[in-house]
């Protein structure tokens, strides 16, 4: 079917390019391939993998994108032991012990309890249920750190992205009435699943360069002078060829100009640099390495 | 940058085939994937930069996709010299990055060849006899007459397989009552009025620890590296999640490969493995290279992590320490097996062997079969 319409590219430039502007004013810089894929994200209505390290605004993706569409932003965030109680939904327990006893004397037969005490009124929607009811408008579900939970939530998921209905057995199925865009976030920390990875499309965010690494900083923290600005990303680029058992990523850029903005420092020199330490390196053995690497003639 | 014919069947006509292309050169998606990169490219049209995107967060689903799809794409739509380049990168590795000179194994597995034949007629076990047995599982792997090999084999798998059952079924028995389960209890209590005479409860689900193990297969090892080989072999076939991995100078993951085949075959396959077979050791380095590709997928907090070396280090000791002492602090339990602990008058007092100690849970002999099936206890 898609080979019979291929349409001339303006249409299709030109929604990438509303997205690369539209995430650039509500301060996220994206490049343009992680622009094409969240078009196709919204035009394919495909989940969306976005992997990469720590830091690197994965997350962010997902709620500058509900922004950017109007769209409510639902988040899930996965741990291990992430159960269907606390991702999907859960009776009211309390509620419904008090409405037995409250019918206790009423005429009503076992069924009719039964079916008022498992009625939408005792139900406790969790992110998942919340992002099929949503009424008016498709909502951004994001599923943060999805490789932190185990593989018996993961096929669960799987079901839940082909169809988007849930069941509960006690009500029946219910079925969304608008597709989620949804937007899944891995760290990397375990290989998911081939049959999850194959529905999605997938996104490789990677360190930026020192220019969009620089244009971050300064969209961010716009009173940040231009040459600390510059000090410092040059600083944090460095520092990411060190080896670090953590690598800083974008959020440990900004942290570290926001605290030498917060100091007053208006350079960056090795004073500075001891001060905001802890908001490059989170070990021991890294700052070691960073300090190391500063005091070397090079530097 | 793309040359795109102008009609829309001769596009759909190149970018199917650059799927091909594309598959052919390793990155793996199916039939989904292909329809995927037409509709991508129906909606995003022809233009060059937005369609190689598209096409990437399409048939990609990993990191290792996502390089190799930059070369498929500049070899597909772009220069001559690309073609090489990426022909040069797919050829496997002939030889260790370290130069190791591989040792041709085929005459070494040949007792991996005979565990298939002496299967088939199993009759000649029984004949073995309940003292015969006692007496290989003590016996030292090294000292062993190649002809006996064959009888320990079969013995040896009998046992790790009964090893890794026994495994199973004491994890099941350990488990008690957990919480209160609500919702069944409420249900139940619907017809007493709500009283909630019978409580209905939630075990808890143990889930089996996962297995890390690292083989030293340098020289050194060599009187028992392919004994142990089959260990780990029985040993991950009853792990849901088990990694292994050979070291000698340098560390190679062959997970995939065990799971994938049977034994004989795995051994066969795995003596085609640059991984520096009788080579030289280096221990600490191993251990970085594992530190710095595999830690954030395999360590974490219920990994039992199993390193089976002699210590016999030529790297330095205090960067073996360094790495152990990393691995230590983010896993469940280190167990160090060394072969050489059965030996009478064998200390740990090698530079390398003592630079490990502190950072070690458990440090157990792996000689002999009672040996390894003493393991059990541990994990």
């Amino acid at each position: 079917m898609a080979t019979s319409r291929i349409p001339a590219s303006d249409a299709a430039g030109e929604g990438v390019d509303a997205i690369v502007s539209g995430f650039e004013r509500l301060g996220y810089i994206a490049d343009r391939s992680l622009a094409t894929a969240l078009y196709l994200v919204t035009k394919l209505r495909k989940p969306i993998l976005v992997e990469g390290h720590a830091g690197l605004g994965k997350t962010e993706v997902a709620k500058v994108l509900a922004v950017f569409l109007g769209a409510p932003l639902i988040r899930l965030q996965c741990y291990e032991g992430l159960d269907v109680s606390s991702a999907v939904y859960e009776w009211n327990y309390q509620k419904q012990l008090l409405a037995i006893k409250i019918e206790e004397g009423s005429d009503k037969t076992v069924e009719e309890k039964e079916k008022h005490i498992f009625s939408r009124e005792f139900l406790l929607e969790r992110p998942l249920l919340q992002s099929v009811l949503v009424e008016d408008a498709s909502p951004v579900l994001l599923i943060d750190e999805i490789d932190r939970a185990d593989e018996a939530f993961e096929a669960f998921l799987l079901e839940l992205l082909s169809d988007f209905q849930i069941t509960i057995p006690e009500m029946g199925t219910i079925h969304a009435k608008h597709v989620p865009y949804v937007v899944l976030t891995s760290n990397r920390s375990r290989d998911l699943g081939d049959a999850l990875k194959r529905r999605c499309l997938y996104q490789w965010i990677d360190y930026p360069n020192p220019g969009k690494e620089m244009k971050i900083v300064r969209t961010r923290l716009p009173g940040i002078e231009e040459e600390l600005a510059r000090q410092v990303v040059e600083y944090v680029q460095s520092a990411r060829g060190l080896n670090l058992s953590k690598p800083p990523g974008v959020a440990e850029t900004l942290d570290c100009a926001e605290a030498l903005l917060t100091l007053g420092k208006l350079r960056l020199d090795e004073e500075a640099m001891e001060q905001t330490l802890g908001c490059i390196s989170k070990s021991v053995e890294d700052s070691a390495k960073v300090k190391a690497a500063w005091s070397r003639p090079t530097q | 940058m793309i040359n795109l014919p102008a009609s829309p069947n001769e596009t759909a006509r190149t970018i199917v085939e650059f799927c091909r292309f594309a598959r052919e050169k390793g990155l793996s998606f199916g039939v989904q994937g292909t329809l995927g990169a037409l509709e991508a490219a129906a909606v995003l049209g022809v233009d060059g930069q937005d369609l190689k995107f598209g096409l990437r967060s399409v048939l990609c689903s990993s990191k290792d996709d996502w390089d190799l799809f930059e070369e498929c794409f500049q070899t597909f739509w772009g220069g001559s010299e690309a073609v090489r380049l990426l022909d040069r990168k797919m050829r496997p590795r002939k030889e260790g990055p370290f130069g190791v000179v591989r040792r041709d194994l085929t005459s070494l597995m040949s007792t991996a060849s005979s565990d298939d034949v002496s299967s088939e007629k199993d009759g000649a076990l029984a004949v073995t006899g309940a003292s015969a047995r006692e007496r290989l599982a003590k016996v030292d792997v090294s000292t062993l007459p190649q002809n006996d090999m064959a009888m320990l084999d079969q013995i040896a798998l009998r046992l790790f397989k009964q090893m890794s059952r026994r495994l199973q079924r004491r994890r099941r028995i350990g488990t008690s009552r957990g919480q209160v389960d609500l919702r069944r209890t409420i249900r139940r209590s619907i017809s007493r009025g709500g009283e909630p005479i019978n409580l209905r409860y939630r075990e808890k689900k143990l889930r089996p620890h996962r297995l890390v193990t690292l083989l030293d297969i340098s020289g050194s090892m060599s009187p028992y590296s392919l004994f142990l080989v089959k260990f780990l072999y029985a040993l991950q076939k009853h792990f849901q999640r088990a990694d292994t991995f050979l070291f000698s100078t340098n560390l190679v993951e062959i997970t995939a490969l065990m799971r994938a085949q049977r034994l004989p075959q795995a051994m066969q396959a795995l003596s085609q493995q640059p991984a520096g077979w009788s080579g030289g050791t280096n221990i600490g380095g191993s251990l970085r290279e594992f530190n710095q590709h595999y830690r954030r997928k395999l360590r974490s907090s219920d990994t039992v992590f199993v390193i089976l070396s002699d210590g016999w280090d030529t790297g330095e000791p205090g960067a073996l320490a360094a790495e152990l002492g990393d691995v230590k602090r983010s896993v469940r339990k280190l167990i160090w097996l060394n072969p050489l602990l059965g030996l009478k008058d064998y200390q740990p007092i090698t530079t390398g062997m003592s630079a490990a100690l502190p950072h070690i849970d458990v440090f157990a002999p792996a000689h002999n079969l009672e040996s390894l099936l003493a393991l059990e206890k541990h994990l």
